[in-house]
Parts: structure tokens; C-alpha cells; sequence
């Protein structure tokens, strides 16, 4: 397998449930070594597409190639899944779960308690190897989760939400751990509400709305297709070019700045043209790339 | 197959390395002994004795009372009431309750009274006067005149509560008063008893080679067996049920169905589940044969054991394969069931139909035992659902011939091949809806689509 070769192929995948239809002719390639954000609202068909991948379920059309080889289950020992509803045994020991989920991936007896080890101090959670569940905080059940998600050394990860419940410490922890990964070319699918944390992670992104794919591609590329259209202005003067609504839509005053959104067909150095023109003095001008957290809102909001 | 395996492996350690399995493996024993003990323990109990004060106008009455209420009587009574409490085992609960009262019920003591010169409403106001003062517990006036048809014997107690001790004296009053009307109008009291003692009716059942079987024996035997597949398959089943649900509960779910096929999901906790179960029940019967063992060294024991059916190896065999049987139909609905629902609780209200079934199965195991070859006993002993309850203990009662118990196993595997089948469907699809438990007609559509 070539590295150019997809990891995840998802080809023309349409599933319904009855007269609903989660997943509607979806088509996406997930490419080895790289953190590719699987974004969308609640119900747009996220965890059915994933409970597809991973060989819970099977689409009703279109197949899904995992390794260049259709998925079958063969194939789940080499995915790594942290479902968004966490579920452990709540009386039996970490350890015993821990070796059952890694025999559950085909792992050798002696292979799993060497990762469990490793793991485990890893997470800072060796001292907790023997308890139950039942007395670990939701923070470290979480660790406890994403163990079992990675101890079969998985050459995918899918991880849905996998910082809910996390404190800011932990989740520092967390992406520091998915880094590592990344760079040892493990390919990570990432699914989340968290525009913030999905743009500092993520290289490929894909945003689904209602079963269907709405933008994706290289993060870098769908920012820049989407446009500078926000302008991190601070002047003196100028406020009549400001208000004029053909080339401003909004102007939102912060602190020491103002935040200027450009109508469409609007150009950034029209604006500070006519600024300059007006004799505003100018400190700084600056055209703002949308967040991503824009762009969902832009095109998830603007639909529904 | 790794897999299945390990999920085996997983079902049963999380059983069996417990220390309620522990408890519970050991408690069944304990309670069978507890169960042959206890009449004889409550037996050496003695209670307070009832002081009672008879007036007897007659002087005809009272000593033969005082006979049949002997501390001596008594206790013959008692150690019978024993004996019959632990070999009739089907009596109802009101007997049961009535019997161990009985061995606990204590003697009287009567008090003498001077009636002389004081008229019946003085000699009830004394009376009365003495329980109040609690120099007695009770009374009894006999009318002078025992042979009128409207004669009144007033008995007042305190203990009006202590129906033993009541029922007591009240049959042994009637018997007193019985042999006083015979012998006024003399008849031989002890012929009369004689010619109309009852017949001593020996029951043995006869088995197809001609051996005789003492019939008292092999009823228990049959129900001890089909009492002990009932509970464990009602027991494991149970089991099962909870653990789909814990599952489904806790979203584990998710991650199970992401490594591994739901069949071997769902086949391995079977299987898991069911070796536990025969863990459990390999202990039950290697202590139940142990005892024989020991029985058989005492002279007593022999005795005992002689009236025992003959259980032979294959007849072992059989019942393992029923067992096994019936645990693959029960659990398989079980597990069905759980993934339906959404908690324990809910779960138990669906678990109600397949109880009932199992519970039907093993009344039917009675009308077996009556006639191990009536067309009921045959019929109850193929149809899948009770088989596995009813086809033992028509083994046990009467070996039927080789081609019924082969169709028999082959209809239930049957119903087991579509059982599993049907539940892997359910389970499937079922285990990853969360929030409310499913329809009928939804779970319908599932097994469709699945």
C-alpha cells in the first residue's frame, strides 16, 4: 500500500431507517497519516456513517474500502473506536476489561497486559489497575476508554467527542497523546461539536448536514474557498464608509477593536481604499480568515 | 473463534469468580439439609403447657382425656407429623404450616377444681376469675348429659389463638365423647376399631422389565430433578438477561459490536453463561451423589437408598442433553428480551410469558410422573418450550422408547437453530437503540431487516 493510497474510502453511501434516511450518497477519502475532522450538527447522520466504518452496521448502497480492501470484519481489529456514549463493566476490575476488549481485537494475552502496563502509566492510572470501575472518576473512565481504543495499536483511530468530560489539563494530555500518534502515520478520524479544537487538530475536515456532505477537503483550502470577508479593523474616523450597507453588512465594536463583515462581492482593499480616502487614520487593518466555527454556522445555521 | 472464546471466557469468569456464585452454590446444599433438619430440630422444642381446668359432671370424660393428651401421646403425635412432613413434600402450604406447628405443640396440665354446691353461672365466674388472675389458661364444661343431640361442651381459652393445641383437645374431646356414646350403647369399642381399619395399600410401580419400584420414591426422585432444571434454567436465564441488559445499559455495546460479530457476541455469552451453569449444577449433583455415597456406607442409608429409582449412566446423559436443551431455548429468549429493553426492571415484566411457560412445563411434570405413557405425557415431552422439564423426568418415571427421546431432541434443536437465530436478529439491531424499549411490531420489522 502506497502512502498515497486512502486509508478509509467511503464511496456513494446511502443508509435509511425506514422512510428515514441517515446517510445519503456520501463520498469521502480519509488519507494515512492525517487528522481528518468528521464535522456536523446533531443528527446529521455522524454516528451512522461511523457505526458503517467500523462494521457495526452495513450501508444499504454504496461500499466502504478500508485499506484498499472492502471492510468486512477482518478489518475491525485494525480500527481503533471510541464511541461518543462510553460504556465499561461497572463491577469488574480495569484490568480484566482492559484484557477482554484487547482479546475482543484479536491481542495476544501477553501483548495486552504489555500495553495495558504501558498504557496505564501512561494515563497516570497504574495505581487504579485493580479497582472497579465503579470507583474511578468520569474523567479517568474516559482514559480508561481511550485505552481500549488504542492498546491494539490500531492503524485508525475514529473517536467521536473524545474530549467530552475532560478538564483543559486532560485534554492538553489527550492531544498531546493524539500528536504522538499521528506521527507514528496512525490516521485519525475526529468527530466533534468543538470548532476550536477541530481547527487546531484537524488537516482534512468534512462538514455533513442531513446525510449529505455540505464542504470538505484540506482545512487550508475550504478556509480560503470560503474567502476573507472579516475585516480586524482599529482607526479613528471613517465611520460613514462604515456604514455604508452595501459594502458593510455588520460592524461588532470590541474593547480596542472593531470587527467589520464584508458584504458579498465586497473587497477587502476596496474597503481600506475608501477608509483612506475618508482621512480615517488606519492602525490596523487586517483581513481575519473565517473560523471554522464560522463556516458551520454559515452553512448550518443559514439552512435550517 | 478466538473471539467466540474469549467472550466465552469473559461470560463465565464474571459469573463464576464471584463470591455470590460461591455463596449461592453452597446455600443449596445448606437449605436441603436446613429442609431435613428443621422438623427435627423444632421437634426437641418444647412451648409452655396449657394449664386447664375440666369439669366433668359425668366423671365419664375426663380421664379418658387426660389419656389421650398424655405428654407421652403427645409426643407420638409429633414425631408422626415429623414424618410425614419430610417424606410428603407436595402437601400444601396450610399443612405444611400446620404440621410444623404441631411439633411444637406442648402438652396440658389439669388442674383439679372443687365444683361442689355452686351453680354452672358461679362455677363460670370463678373460672373466669382464675384466667384473669392467671391461674389458668383455659376450661372446658361438660354437660352432664353427653348423649342429647344439643348437648354443649363450652370450652373458654385464653390462648384462643393456639388453634394446634385447640384442634387438639377438640379431636380428642369428640373421641372421648364417641367411645361414651359406644360403650352406653354397648358396643365393643376395640372391635368397632378393628373392623374398620383402613387397608394397607402397597404402591409399586412396575418398569417395562418387571422390576418393581416403590412408587413414593420415584415421585420425589422425578420431581427433585425436574425441580433443579427449573430452577437453574429460570436462574441462568436470568442471568443472561441481565448481562444483555448491562450492555445495552452501559453502551458497551458499541465497542463489542466494533470488535467482534453480534453471533459470536451473543453465542459466546450463551455458551459462557451455560458453563457456569453447569459448574453450578456439577457441584449440586457430585454433592447429592457424594451423599449417597455416605448414605450407602450406613446401614440406615442403604436401606433408604434401596427404595431409590435406579438412575443409570445413560439416563445421566440424557439429562445433560436436556439440560443443555432447555438452557439453549430459555437463555436465547432471555437474551432476546434484553436487548428489547432498556433496564432490569423493564426486562422483568417481559420475562413474565417465558416464565409462565417454564412454570407450565414443570406442573406438567406431575401428570408425567402419574402416567409417563399417556398421549399428555408424550406430546409434553416432545413439544420444544416444555421438553426440556417433562422428557427427564419421563425418563426417570418410565424409559420411553429410543425414537421419542431422539425426536425430542432433534424438535428442540430445532426451535433452538430458529431461536438464536431470532435473537441475534434482535440483539443486533436492538443493542445500539438507546432511550425506550422497543414494540412488538418494531421489533418485528428488525428481524426483517436485520
Amino acid at each position: 500500500m502506497s502512502l498515497t493510497d486512502a486509508t478509509l474510502k467511503v464511496a456513494n453511501v446511502s443508509k435509511r431507517f425506514g422512510e428515514f434516511t441517515a446517510v445519503e450518497d456520501l463520498s469521502f477519502e480519509v488519507m494515512p497519516g492525517r487528522v481528518f475532522g468528521f464535522l456536523g450538527p446533531n443528527g446529521a447522520g455522524k454516528t451512522t456513517t461511523i457505526r458503517m466504518i467500523v462494521g457495526i452496521t452495513a450501508p444499504d448502497q454504496g461500499h466502504i474500502g478500508l485499506f484498499g480492501e472492502r471492510m468486512s470484519s477482518n478489518l475491525q481489529d485494525k480500527i481503533g473506536y471510541l464511541p461518543e456514549e462510553r460504556g465499561l463493566y461497572k463491577k469488574m476490575k480495569i484490568v480484566d476489561q482492559l484484557r477482554y476488549f484487547a482479546a475482543l481485537k484479536g491481542v495476544s494475552r501477553t501483548t495486552a497486559d504489555e500495553r495495558i502496563d504501558f498504557w496505564l502509566d501512561r494515563m497516570k492510572l497504574s495505581d487504579w489497575k485493580t479497582k472497579k470501575t465503579s470507583d474511578l472518576s468520569k474523567g479517568m473512565q474516559q482514559k480508561i476508554q481511550f485505552i481500549s481504543t488504542v492498546m491494539h495499536d490500531p492503524d485508525l483511530l475514529i473517536l467521536d467527542e473524545p474530549f467530552s468530560g475532560l478538564d483543559p489539563i486532560n485534554v492538553e494530555f489527550m492531544i498531546d497523546v493524539l500528536s504522538e500518534l499521528k506521527s507514528r502515520n496512525k490516521t485519525i478520524i475526529f468527530s466533534t461539536h468543538l470548532m476550536e479544537t477541530a481547527e487546531r487538530l484537524c488537516n482534512d475536515i468534512l462538514l455533513i448536514n442531513k446525510g449529505r456532505k455540505v464542504i470538505g477537503g484540506r482545512l487550508r483550502d475550504v478556509k480560503s474557498s470560503y474567502g476573507h470577508n472579516r475585516i480586524a479593523l482599529r482607526a479613528t474616523g471613517g465611520e460613514a464608509v462604515l456604514a455604508d450597507r452595501s459594502v458593510v453588512v455588520k460592524v461588532i465594536e470590541h474593547a480596542d477593536e472593531t470587527d467589520v463583515e464584508l458584504a458579498d462581492g465586497a473587497d477587502p482593499q476596496g474597503l481600506l481604499k475608501s477608509l483612506l480616502e475618508s482621512g480615517a487614520v488606519i492602525n490596523k487593518f487586517e483581513a481575519v480568515e473565517p473560523s471554522l466555527n464560522d463556516i458551520f454556522i454559515a452553512q448550518i445555521g443559514g439552512e435550517s | 473463534m478466538k473471539k467466540f472464546f474469549a467472550v466465552v471466557r469473559h461470560e463465565y469468569k464474571k459469573i463464576v469468580y464471584k463470591w455470590t456464585f460461591l455463596v449461592g452454590t453452597l446455600l443449596f446444599p445448606i437449605l436441603g439439609i436446613c429442609f431435613a433438619l428443621v422438623p427435627a430440630l423444632l421437634f426437641s422444642l418444647k412451648g409452655e403447657a396449657t394449664r386447664i381446668v375440666i369439669v366433668d359432671p359425668t366423671q365419664r370424660i375426663e380421664p379418658r382425656l387426660r389419656a389421650a393428651l398424655s405428654p407421652e401421646r403427645m409426643q407420638e403425635k409429633a414425631r408422626q407429623a415429623a414424618k410425614d412432613a419430610s417424606i410428603d413434600i407436595s402437601a400444601s402450604q396450610e399443612e405444611q404450616l400446620k404440621r410444623s406447628a404441631e411439633l411444637l405443640v406442648s402438652g396440658f396440665v389439669f388442674l383439679p377444681f372443687d365444683t361442689t354446691g355452686k351453680s354452672d353461672d358461679q362455677v363460670r365466674q370463678e373460672l373466669n376469675a382464675k384466667a384473669a388472675a392467671d391461674e389458668i389458661d383455659a376450661y372446658l364444661l361438660i354437660p352432664a348429659d353427653i348423649g342429647a343431640r344439643n348437648a354443649r361442651f363450652e370450652f373458654r381459652s385464653r390462648k384462643a389463638g393456639d388453634f394446634v393445641a385447640n384442634d387438639r383437645l377438640r379431636d380428642a374431646l369428640n373421641q372421648a365423647v364417641r367411645s361414651e356414646r359406644l360403650s352406653v350403647a354397648n358396643i365393643d369399642e376395640e372391635l368397632l376399631k378393628g373392623l374398620s381399619q383402613n387397608i394397607n395399600f402397597q404402591a409399586r410401580s412396575i418398569s417395562e422389565t418387571g422390576d418393581e419400584r416403590d412408587s413414593d420414591m420415584l415421585y420425589l426422585a422425578s420431581l427433585v430433578i425436574g425441580m433443579m432444571i427449573y430452577i437453574t434454567l429460570t436462574i441462568y436465564g436470568q442471568v443472561i438477561m441481565g448481562a444483555v441488559v448491562e450492555e445495552k445499559e452501559t453502551r458497551i455495546a458499541e465497542i463489542l459490536f466494533s470488535s467482534a460479530t453480534p453471533f459470536q457476541l451473543m453465542f459466546g455469552k450463551l455458551v459462557g453463561v451455560g458453563l457456569a451453569g453447569l459448574t453450578q449444577l456439577s457441584i449440586w449433583v457430585g454433592s447429592l451423589v457424594a451423599l449417597f455415597a455416605f448414605l450407602s456406607t450406613q446401614a440406615e442409608g442403604a436401606e433408604f437408598l434401596s427404595t431409590m429409582p435406579a438412575i443409570t449412566p445413560l439416563m445421566l446423559v440424557y439429562f445433560f442433553i436436556f439440560f443443555l436443551v432447555g438452557y439453549f431455548i430459555y437463555a436465547s429468549i432471555f437474551a432476546l428480551i434484553g436487548s428489547m429493553v432498556t433496564t432490569v426492571q423493564e426486562g422483568g415484566q417481559f420475562a413474565f410469558p417465558p416464565m409462565m411457560i417454564m412454570l407450565i412445563g414443570f406442573y406438567f411434570c406431575f401428570a408425567v410422573i402419574r402416567d409417563p405413557n399417556s398421549s399428555l405425557s408424550f406430546w409434553v415431552s416432545i413439544a420444544p418450550l416444555f421438553a426440556p422439564m417433562t422428557m427427564p423426568v419421563r425418563i426417570l418415571a418410565e424409559m420411553p422408547p429410543f425414537w421419542q427421546i431422539a425426536l425430542s431432541i432433534v424438535i428442540n434443536c430445532l426451535a433452538i437453530t430458529g431461536l438464536v437465530w431470532l435473537a441475534s436478529r434482535v440483539y443486533r439491531v436492538g443493542m445500539l437503540m438507546y432511550g425506550k424499549r422497543a414494540t412488538l411490531p418494531e421489533v418485528w420489522k428488525w428481524i426483517r431487516q436485520a
